[in-house]
């Protein structure tokens, strides 16, 4: 009965995902807790955090100011709210302009590696041919490429766009295959007796029983894509938060810069945290969201 | 059902069965000139040691496996060509459940994949889960679970059940209730069962017939008729006549439980 199911998780065939799967960002999910109504979860995660925030920004403005350190080398809190409410649609606009080239980055980059994942998932010879491409768009620097991209596509959002898809392609592509190869060798057996379709057997259980895996690379993911996109801004200098940067770290002004770090942080938070609220919605069902 | 056989085919027709597999430490001989048939309506069981390939006849069966040797029918029919016509339900130890559905939506799993029609709260009823009609699988005990994967395996209306150490996970008490509510609904619905199971008891307790399998490669060392009066209740299993025909089964099988 061997040559039926391939063994269904393969320790060593993708070394990466061991990588992924330990990182603190999946283990994430074993904590959510079920049960509480969305908005006393969302108190009991924020409360805490905004409490241990505070302090740290309390502290952070008494150490500036009892040392009276030199606001182009550490800005204070205040300082770094001032400006951002010097000129706040300044921040909004190029927060809202990095958001879509990440989010579409990302976009592009998890729907192509999941359409190749599920040509990689039916197919051994495919997958031998494909990976080793896959590896080298993995280790290619995108900080390398980024003004290549430059120079191919010009100013304008394609080279945000790609180099956000280049980086988060690789997490969703590998936790993709082994998402839907981990199906259930008794659940493919029944299926495989009364006839099912590849089609039927992709639909019914390919897809859902990946849908942990691919949840957990986007969430991976999304930081990934702020980064990418960023960087792109950064060589091109002419939209985003990006562009606030390089600008900001021209003038030495450090309030800005700091400012531009705190809109792409509460970018990357909100979205991390969209995406574990879908992943406790979706997958209720999976070991991940059983709170033990 | 698209099933076009007369009543008198039989369920499982096998002669001669070899498999072998290529494993690790060389190749494996698992079955070796198993012959055994199953007629329709008729309850089997298929007794023999761990490992004695019995599992492989079942997979054969039901289409999973291509033997080495010999020939199988199902109806009449290659199991491959038997299983395009959906005559087969198989249950087996893990129930394989979907974790993502419920326990109604696990059993319209075989009406959407076979394009059948069936009554989803009546084959639950059937099995007497119908108040769990919307629990997940992981909110269940594993009685329950083999329930529903036994109504799941009857929802498209085989008129074939490959049962492969269904109970085996379960505890004595599930144990019984669930195999004598499996022998009420083939008392009523008279599919042929094929049902593998290390239990010599509940060999005996559910099956007209107890063929015993010997040590690897399997093969069929006996075939043992058991005339017990049905329906068959709990209250058998106190009789001389059922200590007698375990006692029977148990010599068959050179002396071990």
């Amino acid at each position: 009965m061997s040559e039926t199911t391939p063994p269904q998780s393969r320790p060593g065939a993708v070394p990466e995902l061991a990588d992924l799967t330990e990182s603190s960002e999946w283990v994430a999910t074993s904590s959510a807790r079920r049960g509480l109504p969305p908005t006393r979860e969302i108190a009991g995660a924020v409360v805490p955090a905004v409490l241990a925030a505070t302090v740290a920004l309390t502290l952070w403005e008494i150490w500036i100011r009892a040392r009276d350190i030199k606001e182009y080398l550490v800005p204070a809190p205040t300082a770094i709210g001032r400006a951002l409410l010097d000129d706040p649609s300044r921040f909004v606009e190029a927060g809202s302009i990095s958001l879509v080239h990440a989010l579409g980055g990302l976009a592009c980059g998890a729907g192509s590696a999941f359409l190749l994942a599920v040509v990689m998932a039916h197919s051994r010879p495919l997958e031998r041919a494909l990976y080793p491409l896959a590896i080298l768009v993995k280790v290619t620097p995108v900080v390398a490429v980024a003004p290549l991209f430059l120079i191919w596509f010009g100013f304008n959002a394609w080279p945000k766009l790609l180099v956000a898809a280049m980086i988060t392609f690789f997490p969703v592509l590998v936790n993709a295959v082994t998402g839907l190869r981990s199906i259930d060798s008794t659940s493919h057996d029944f299926l495989r007796a009364l006839d099912a379709s590849r089609w039927q057997v992709f639909w019914k259980l390919r897809l859902p029983a990946s849908l942990p895996y691919v949840l957990a690379a986007l969430r991976i993911s999304v930081p990934l894509s702020l980064i990418g996109a960023v960087v792109a801004e950064w060589f091109a200098a002419d939209s985003g938060v990006g562009q606030i940067i390089v600008i900001a770290n021209g003038e030495l002004d450090t309030p800005v810069l700091f400012g531009a770090v705190f809109v792409l942080a509460l970018i990357g938070v909100t979205f991390t945290g969209i995406i574990a609220y879908i992943e406790r919605r979706v997958l209720f069902w999976h070991e991940s969201s059983s709170g033990v | 059902m698209t099933a076009t056989h007369t009543p008198s085919v039989a369920a499982v027709d096998v002669s001669g069965l070899g498999h072998q597999y290529v494993a690790d430490a060389g190749v494996v001989q698992a079955l070796d000139g198993v012959d055994l048939s199953v007629g329709d309506g008729e309850f089997v069981a298929l007794v023999g040691p761990s490992g004695c390939g019995k599992s492989t006849l079942l997979r054969v069966l039901a289409g999973l496996l291509a033997p080495t040797e010999g020939s199988a029918l199902v109806r009449g029919d290659a199991p491959q060509v038997a299983l395009t016509s959906h005559a087969v339900g198989l249950v087996t130890q893990d129930p394989g459940l979907l974790p993502w559905r419920t326990v109604s939506g696990n059993v319209s799993l075989a009406l959407e994949v076979t394009g059948a029609r069936a009554d989803v709260p009546e084959l639950l009823g059937r099995v007497g889960i119908d108040a769990f009609a919307d629990y997940h699988p992981r909110e269940l005990s594993g009685g329950m679970r083999q329930r529903v994967a036994l109504a799941r395996a009857l929802a498209h209306g085989p008129r074939l059940l490959l049962m492969d150490e269904p109970f085996g996970s379960l505890d004595e008490f599930s144990r019984e209730d669930i195999g004598l509510e499996l022998l009420r609904i083939w008392e009523r619905d008279r599919v042929s069962v094929l049902f593998v199971t290390h239990s010599i008891r509940e060999a005996v307790l559910l099956a007209d017939r107890v063929v015993v399998m010997s040590e690897a490669p399997g093969s069929i060392i006996a075939d043992l008729p058991v005339q017990l009066p049905r329906p068959r209740s709990q209250a058998l299993e106190q009789t001389p006549d059922f200590a007698a025909a375990v006692a029977e089964v148990r010599r068959a099988m050179g002396g071990r439980e």
